[in-house]
């Protein structure tokens, strides 16, 4: 793999490009986008991984970092959905320059499924299908679970907790929204995932669509009828893992779950 | 990013090795680099980021640092050999340096260890003279027992309407926690902060060696390992052992074990790179040494990452 900067001067992005290796599936490329803060960092190994078995199946492919975020340039604060989505398209063009591929498949997962969501409907770019693995169809359920999972990430780090923090988060809708498990959140952005929805994530018709998330999920299976409704190429794949997508990455065997790199191997080859 | 370079390399001797060095754009770049190594299984970024941050805070005040994942951590490759865990992560480090040297003709380190990446960050500086200073964030803790039952006593007295202690009070008080083999199994950063038996061995025999070659060290510990500190407590009995008399040993109460809040983030950068930069005027090469060549140009960088 090499890892490179890309994208305009004013703009630089990091990626890890997985070249290719044998196999038979010239002309085919995945671009990897990213869940969003803590989610990223706990999935970093399994995409790592599951982009190397990509590359050695035949398929090339680039994970970025959007701005702001892993080792991109910028800070936590810069990072808003407008400058993201324009981060995806601009990794869809380095993977299109550096491969050749004529078909180029985004792969996103959590707020990574929902900005491949909004980019290809900038048309600026073309991707042929979209992978979806557990899109955030709600913005402000997730912004709910993030803040849950701050406190009790922020009781674990200390050996007393202050237990103001816990009466804050069920009485202030307003505690612990601008820093989410170790990342900064701005104003922007804060604004767009309490206005991110079904309604916002609207497919286009110049792609199919794979979804990959549990039954039980009544957001997504909400945002799913919407598009099938739209007559959208939709298809939903039942899909329940075990990886805890907020958790601290541990150097054991949950760090990358077979479950999941197994179904996802699968599903992007 | 005004005034810092960034550079992504692979390296290391199957260049399997990924790392991002961090420089001073311009002017003069100090004569020591950083190494910052995976904290447990998270990748080179570090837990909330904090190794990105620190990188561009140091080099905007002129320190280089190479931010890096180890052999089957991140984006690094599985070493191909058969070699113990740590050893390869010691030669892993090694190559960093090799890397750094080669780049920027650096030859004098930092390396900064976040908690379990500590033992990483203790065994490099014991194996390799390159190292002149330790940084380790609550890695190895000793405290004795009058320690540790005050801190249970506060725990006890403030668990009454403190939801988020119920269930560290439910571990503490199962029939397991306490035995030595419990303690033993626990990382310093655990609940019971506390290191095994065997890790007070090494860490005392390596804090010796590292007193005898001088080498500057910083013990950090946070508001996971107790709420006061009346005496490098987290060190028990090695706290005054002579050897100890130089660590520059600070606890920080208001910041957390696992650095979630941007609050504790920030003082714990700024008490690193105080201290890297202090150690850095302290251990300025000799006049006779070289000294340290401008970094190579990018394109030339990126051939070779290529």
């Amino acid at each position: 793999m090499t890892p490179l900067l890309f994208g305009p001067p004013s703009r630089q992005l990091f990626g890890m490009l997985h070249p290719a290796r044998g196999g038979d599936q010239a002309g085919r490329a995945v671009l990897m986008c990213p869940p969003f803060g803590q989610e990223a960092i706990r999935s970093h190994r399994l995409f790592s991984v599951l982009a190397d078995q990509l590359a050695r199946s035949g398929i090339s492919v680039l994970r970025l970092d959007y701005h702001g975020t892993g080792d991109s340039p910028g800070d936590d604060a810069d990072g808003e959905f407008d400058g993201w989505r324009r981060d995806v398209c601009t990794a869809h063009e380095e993977l299109r320059r550096r491969t050749g591929a004529a078909r180029i498949v985004w792969f996103g997962a959590r707020l990574g499924a929902s900005l491949a969501v909004l980019a290809a409907r900038s048309g600026r770019c073309d991707p042929a299908r979209l992978v979806l693995w557990d899109p955030i169809v709600s913005g402000r359920d997730y912004l709910q679970s993030l803040r849950k999972r701050h406190v009790e990430a922020m009781e674990r780090s200390f050996c007393i907790p202050d237990p103001a923090w816990r009466k804050q988060l069920a009485t202030n809708p307003h505690a612990f929204t601008d820093e989410l498990l170790g990342f900064a959140v701005s104003p922007t952005l804060l604004l767009q995932l309490r206005n991110l929805d079904a309604d916002a994530l609207a497919l286009t018709a110049l792609h199919d669509t794979i979804v990959l998330a549990d039954d039980d999920d009544a957001k997504v299976r909400h945002w799913r009828d919407l598009q099938t409704a739209r007559a959208m190429a939709l298809k939903h794949s039942s899909f329940r893992h075990s990886l805890q997508w907020t958790s601290e990455p541990q150097p054991d065997a949950t760090l990358v779950p077979a479950d999941a790199l197994q179904r996802l191997t699968t599903c992007l080859t | 990013m005004n005034g810092i370079q960034e550079i992504p390399l692979a390296f290391g001797p199957d260049r399997s090795l990924l790392g991002v060095l961090s420089t001073p754009a311009r002017g003069e770049s100090t004569p020591i680099a950083c190494l910052m190594l995976n904290a447990g299984a998270t990748h080179r970024v570090g837990p909330g980021r904090i190794h990105v941050k620190l990188a561009r805070q140091l080099a905007e005040r002129g320190v280089s640092s190479l931010r890096m994942d180890l052999s089957g951590f991140g984006d690094s490759g599985v070493a191909q050999g058969a070699e113990h865990a740590r050893v390869q992560a010691v030669r892993d480090l090694q190559a960093a340096m090799d890397q750094v040297e080669s780049m920027l003709g650096i030859r004098r380190f930092v390396v900064i260890g976040l908690r379990s990446g500590a033992a990483n960050a203790l065994a490099l500086a014991v194996a390799d003279s390159r190292v002149v200073a330790l940084s380790m964030f609550d890695g190895f803790a000793f405290p004795s027992r009058r320690s540790l039952w005050e801190r249970r006593a506060r725990q006890v007295l403030a668990a009454v309407g403190n939801p988020g202690l119920v269930g560290k009070t439910a571990r503490w008080l199962s029939p397991k926690a306490g035995t030595p083999s419990a303690q033993s199994a626990q990382s310093a950063h655990s609940d019971d902060c506390v290191s095994s038996d065997a890790d007070r061995a090494l860490f005392r025999r390596s804090m010796l060696q590292l007193s005898e070659r001088e080498i500057a060290v910083m013990l950090t510990y946070s508001g996971s390992a107790h709420v006061v500190d009346h005496d490098r407590d987290q060190l028990g009995a090695l706290a005054h052992e002579p050897f100890m008399r130089n660590i520059d040993y600070r606890f920080l109460p208001d910041v957390g074990g696992n650095l979630t809040s941007i609050a504790s983030q920030q003082s714990f950068m700024a008490a690193v790179t105080d201290w890297v930069l202090r150690v850095a005027s302290q251990r300025a090469p000799a006049a006779s040494e070289p000294l340290p060549r401008r970094l190579v140009p990018v394109e030339r960088v990126m051939l070779r990452t290529a």
